[in-house]
């Protein structure tokens, strides 16, 4: 998900060199773990090992990665409960049982069948499991899709931290609706490149060392480079995060004063539902909190990266491990976060820009700290977000092309390939992405962003069908399953889009089209986040309900109103082998 | 819809998705009932007749009352329930045949 960093002229302390340090810090780190997975695949099969891991997962590697959460964290969750207070408690609230949804529900099938396919992606398992080539083919097409918006984004994110952490800047603010038109009011280079190229140069320096930073390490150490990036970034999150509460809310007088102050500065309703307001929107209403308590565990477990995590695991006891690990975790991270920015009510009361709480309270928490080690702490928790997002592009650049290469290349282009034409396209491929990820930020879109937020709960509406079908289903055909891609995409999407036609409407109320929107529509609900991008509510859910729905309606529906797969398919995957073992390929 | 040939992976994993399911459903029931009676308060009482009064707020370990009786303690027995699920009820499988 996407952070991006705005600089503020306002607020006080300057962050010096301690914010840089940490990040190169970050990147050493991780290309470090790079070359060291480099070592540690087994030279066995390159697709195997590069794209998989071979399969050597572990507890602790599984359990901190496969949710691929760590990108949110930081993302606009510290501004949304310093926003609207206690109920995005309850925004968060699923978490506490995405951990066995993740792991227990598809995690044991999809590990078997991804060895039984021989499966290097998720696309590739479909298309063996179903039988049909064309599965394959839109999975990958649409997950390419949604995971390009994303990981676009996040380059954005990460060019924009680095520029921003470059001492003198001002501090960071970890925005979601970073306007990248706005100019820093206190950056005395804001010199633009050509007319064509708006940011600063700080920015095109920070793109490109980002961009070779990730795809460079990722590029050398493969999946296990992504898997252990991630784990070290999940790592050094919790201990940002226990500092944090650790200091802040003592610092606030306890957690009941912190909360008592919190009231005493806006409003009683911060401390209850539908959360505190300033413009009359209900942040969280009961239909929509029903929706989040979907969204987090679809996503979690249907969600393409995590599926792929979990095709990687060792065995099924490393699986079991690892829904306590991340349960676990997941404890350590989410209360006392909310605990924190609750505490920065009372600690920094008139915050104009909600999204500044975590790095000035990083600063004003360790403020006392002796020998300037204050800065250098506060340099690391302000750096989390930044191995966030190194973590998020790292897979999704794998994902991505995983499916360039197992699923276009090695399946239409050169059937035969060898190894070493594998690696070429492997590194082609990765740099193309790269590469492409930087001419989409060179003149950066500002709204990519809303397209992010889409895309794990789009994976989940897409995936659904198929995968539970996939798993469990010996009645499900493979139009069943294009037909349960194709509903829960299309409805998903269709209904998000009557949403940015919604608001477009209601910013833009002198034109006639506008009218004729809002009167199909309906007008704005005023539930829900702020922001131009927000979906459209039918019976005030979220449309991941009805995709979901439309996904497993789809694929039921077609599934039984097609041909059944041929026995000897659904035999190789629902059945015990027989003593013989016939030959696979 | 049981075939005498199932694989056990297949078998134990089945349980298991259901059971998983079957406990989120629980969770979601709970939880959403629970935040949405005791901790709205809104001034418009006829869409949310269970409003609130500001003042009847409390405070257990410094969350408000409706908090740690409707996420935070759900949250620790989910944690707690999630190891005895991984531990106790699920079963180990080979993966490779």
């Amino acid at each position: 998900m996407l952070i991006a960093i705005a600089a503020s002229a306002d607020a006080t302390p300057e962050v010096g060199f301690s914010v840089l340090a940490a990040l190169l810090l970050f990147i050493a780190a991780s290309v470090w773990l790079g070359s060291l997975a480099q070592k540690a695949m087994e030279k066995k099969d390159f697709m195997q090992g590069f794209f998989l891991g071979n399969r050597g997962l572990g507890a602790w590697a599984l359990a901190l990665t496969a949710t691929v959460q760590s990108g949110g964290t930081f993302m606009g969750f510290p501004s949304m409960v310093y926003s609207f207070g206690w109920i995005v408690t309850v925004w968060i609230g699923s978490y506490m049982i995405v951990p066995l949804t993740g792991f227990a529900v598809v995690g044991k099938r999809l590990a078997q069948l991804s060895r039984q396919t021989n499966a290097v992606t998720v696309p590739d398992l479909l298309r063996e499991r179903f039988g049909d080539a064309r599965v394959g083919l839109l999975a990958s097409l649409l997950i390419m899709t949604f995971l390009s918006f994303t990981m676009f984004a996040q380059f954005k994110a990460g060019a924009t931290i680095m520029k921003h952490a470059w001492p003198g800047s001002g501090p960071l603010a970890l925005s979601e609706d970073f306007d990248s038109s706005t100019k820093d009011a206190g950056s005395a280079d804001v010199v633009t490149l050509a007319g064509w190229l708006p940011e600063s140069p700080k920015y095109y320096i920070g793109l490109l060392v980002f961009s070779v930073t990730v795809v460079g390490y990722t590029l050398i150490g493969g999946f296990l480079a992504s898997v252990w990036t991630d784990l070290f970034q999940s790592v050094m999150m919790v201990i940002g995060v226990m500092l944090l509460v650790c200091l802040a809310v003592p610092m606030a007088g306890g957690l009941e004063q912190a909360s008592q102050n919190a009231i005493a500065a806006t409003s009683p309703s911060i401390a209850f539902g539908p959360g505190y307001s300033t413009d009359g929107r209900e942040f969280l209403t009961p239909g929509l909190a029903l929706s989040m308590f979907f969204v987090w565990v679809f996503a979690g477990f249907a969600s393409p990266a995590s599926m792929v995590r979990v095709m990687a695991a060792q065995n099924t006891e490393v699986m079991r491990k690892s829904i306590f690990l991340l349960s676990c975790y997941n404890c350590l991270i989410y209360i006392p976060l909310i605990m924190t920015c609750i505490a920065a009510r009372t600690l920094l009361p008139n915050l104009k820009k909600p999204d500044e709480v975590i790095p000035l309270l990083s600063l004003k928490v360790t403020e006392g700290f002796p020998f300037e080690t204050g800065q250098f702490v506060s340099g690391l928790i302000m750096a989390a977000p930044f191995g966030a997002i190194m973590a998020s592009v790292s897979c999704f650049v794998l994902v991505i092309a995983s499916g360039l290469v197992e699923d276009i290349y090695a399946k239409y282009i050169n059937r035969n390939a060898t190894e070493a034409q594998l690696r070429r396209a492997t590194t082609i491929s990765m740099v193309a992405v790269g590469f492409v990820a930087i001419l989409a930020n060179l003149n950066p879109p500002k709204y990519l962003q809303a397209l992010v937020v889409l895309s794990g709960s789009a994976g989940a509406a897409t995936f659904i069908a198929p995968v539970l079908m996939a798993c469990y289903w010996r009645r499900a055909t493979a139009l069943g399953a294009l037909a349960g891609m194709l509903s829960g995409f299309l409805v998903y999407f269709g209904i998000y889009s009557c949403g940015w036609a919604q608001n477009w409407a209601t910013a833009n109320p002198k034109l006639a089209i506008a009218g004729r929107i809002l009167s199909f529509l309906g007008p704005d609900p005023l539930i829900g986040p702020t922001g131009l991008f927000r979906p459209y509510y039918i019976l005030g859910v979220d449309p991941i309900i009805w995709g979901l729905a439309a996904s497993i309606l789809g694929g039921i529906g077609v599934s039984l109103l097609t041909r059944p797969l041929s026995p000897e398919l659904v035999k190789r995957f629902f059945d015990i082998r027989p003593a013989t073992p016939q030959v696979q390929n | 819809m049981t075939h005498e040939n199932e694989h056990p992976l297949l078998k134990s994993a089945r349980k298991e998705a259901i059971a998983a399911l079957s406990i989120w459903l629980v969770v979601v029931t709970y939880c959403v009932w629970y935040c949405s009676t005791y901790g709205y308060m809104h001034p418009d009482r006829a869409r949310y007749p269970s409003s609130r009064d500001p003042a009847s707020l409390t405070y257990i370990f410094g969350f408000p009352d409706w908090i740690f009786w409707g996420i935070v303690i759900p949250w620790l027995v989910c944690t707690i329930v999630s190891g005895l699920f991984a531990f106790f009820f699920m079963k180990d499988e080979d993966l490779d045949n």
